[in-house]
């Protein structure tokens, strides 16, 4: 089983690096994921993509659309590319213990 | 993995035993081993693993070829290296033909012979497929499509309210409120299509191409009910979940009484409609052309008119495999960047031998095989460094995302667009 490791902890994920068992997921592990992206420090829009994401993975069993994650966080879509550089997908998703989104992603 | 089946055996071996099929029998009986065709593939090339290479692939499947349909093989097998279905050659079948291929068919062009390297991979697929061996991750994004309609299982309301969103926003940029991107509207010119990441995540790239209907005073739709320009049946291989997929494309263009319909920048999507999907659905495909031809055609013709000098930073173009090397669509994109931006540089090599980017065959959509991925990347990483370009472009949503992700793993510091995008940068609305 792959592993991601940041700050001396361990991390079990899938061959993507999407966490292999989303249920596992909570805060510590979002920040870990996110260090291991390059993001230093989460800051409040950080939590506030990751939160919308991770309570529409946890009502509806998917990744919320990006037009939902702007509307809910007030941000631009712009700067949510900016705030996760991998990306919804593979950056935001990511750090909320989600599975990977099916599709070019 | 499960078990080996004598029923499963039995599906597998139609695809072998199909005696319509003469070219993958041909094909099957002609690799001469010489080795050429190594050396054009990205994951021999970064790994210098044999087992890798394409030849290896092919005999693979030529092997059991050998072993049920020829009389050598079935007498004396060991003789002719003939294979059984069992479950250590099932494995590493999977692992050959979904694992390490990109089905990017740069092989079949440096193949001493001409063998169709890539139509016997498929034809292997085929096997696993009918056996029922399809990667999980690959198999979920076909699921999606067959169940939702989109590979990506959006729901209509979801999709109609990020189109709306995006309208407001093509709105504001053109500084018009009636500009629009239409949906479900019958009789109009062109029918347009959508890779199903762009409403989900990335929906900018829509905004982009409804600003170049708008400059070209297109009239235009989206279909609300069948958008997908994707086909992932294609690469797992299931020629039934190929066909419906192909034929409710079919049926949309023939609902929506378009002209013509138009393919978003999508490699594969373009090749399982345009190329594949007549043979799929056994009816020829009405007026169907990729939106590189169409923006291409607009600039020709003077309809849209883009400012050079508006993008001077250096930009390069990666080729996605199933639009050049399958599709020949060589020429247009590099017309539209000559037209487009002030500084274009081709990678190398370029246009039909260019190299894959490491994402198609389907590969990014299988966790599985996430990590020989990133590492085949390693050749078009050094190809965009060596142009020193800042923006790479390419006709495809698909390499869009292996590419946003190689920059990020080789540290390469470079934008990745579509074309839509570097032509709807480039814009001058008003024109003529």
């Amino acid at each position: 089983m792959p592993r991601i490791e940041v700050d001396g902890i361990t991390i079990e994920v899938g061959g993507d690096g999407f966490l292999s068992d989303p249920d596992i997921w909570d805060e510590d592990i979002a920040r870990l994921i996110a260090k291991y992206d390059g993001i230093e420090e989460m800051n409040e829009k950080h939590w506030a993509i990751v939160n919308i994401i991770r309570d529409n993975y946890e009502k509806k069993g998917m990744a919320p659309m990006i037009r939902v994650i702007c509307k809910e966080t007030g941000l631009k879509l712009r700067e949510i590319y900016q705030l996760f550089p991998l990306g919804p997908a593979r950056g935001a998703c990511r750090v909320a213990g989600l599975p990977k989104p099916d599709g070019c992603v | 993995m499960e078990k080996i089946t004598k029923d499963k055996i039995k599906a597998g071996l139609e695809v072998l035993k199909d005696l319509q099929d003469s070219k993958l029998i041909s094909h099957l009986n002609s690799c001469v081993h010489c080795g050429l065709c190594a050396d054009s593939c990205l994951y021999y090339l970064t790994t210098g693993d044999e087992r890798l290479i394409p030849a290896s692939k092919v005999d693979m499947v030529s092997s059991i070829y050998r072993r049920y349909c020829t009389l050598t093989g079935k007498v004396f097998p060991g003789l002719v290296g003939a294979r059984k279905l069992d479950d250590a050659n099932i494995s590493e079948m999977v692992d050959l033909l979904y694992g390490a291929c990109t089905m990017c068919g740069r092989c079949v062009g440096h193949c001493s012979i001409g063998v169709d390297i890539e139509y016997v991979i498929r034809a292997g697929r085929e096997m696993l497929a009918k056996m029922g061996y399809v990667p999980a991750s690959l198999q979920a994004t076909v699921d999606a499509a067959l169940e939702s309609g989109n590979n990506m299982a959006i729901a209509d309301e979801d999709f109609l309210d990020t189109i709306e969103w995006m309208e407001e926003e093509l709105q504001d940029e053109l500084n018009d409120p009636a500009a629009s991107i239409p949906i479900n509207q019958p009789g109009k010119n062109v029918l347009y299509t959508l890779n199903p990441r762009e409403p989900k995540f990335f929906p900018l790239s829509i905004v982009a191409m409804a600003k170049i209907f708008y400059a070209a005073k297109e009239t235009w739709t989206l279909s609300a009910n069948m958008y997908d320009v994707t086909n992932y049946a294609y690469f797992s291989g299931h020629p039934k979940h190929s066909r419906i997929i192909a034929q409710r494309m079919f049926d949309e263009m023939q609902k929506m009484q378009a002209k013509k319909l138009v393919l978003a920048e999508c490699g594969h999507g373009s090749r399982a409609s345009r190329w594949e999907g007549p043979n799929y659905i056994g009816k020829e495909f009405p007026e169907t052309l990729n939106s590189v031809e169409l923006i291409a055609g607009y600039i020709k013709s003077g309809r849209i008119k883009p400012d050079k000098e508006l993008t001077q930073e250096i930009v390069t173009l990666h080729d996605p495999c199933n639009l050049v090397r399958s599709g020949g669509i060589v020429d247009e994109q590099r017309y539209i960047l000559k037209n487009t931006v002030k500084n274009f540089v081709e990678m190398t090599p370029c246009g039909v031998d260019n190299f894959c980017c490491g994402g198609g065959g389907g590969q990014l959509a299988m966790s599985e095989y996430n990590d020989r991925r990133i590492k085949i990347a390693e050749i078009k990483a050094e190809q965009i460094k060596k142009t020193g370009a800042g923006i790479v472009a390419t006709p495809c949503h698909n390499c869009v995302d292996q590419l946003s992700q190689i920059n990020v793993a080789y540290r390469l510091n470079v934008q990745i667009k579509t074309m839509a995008e570097i032509v709807a940068d480039a814009l001058i609305i008003g024109y003529p």
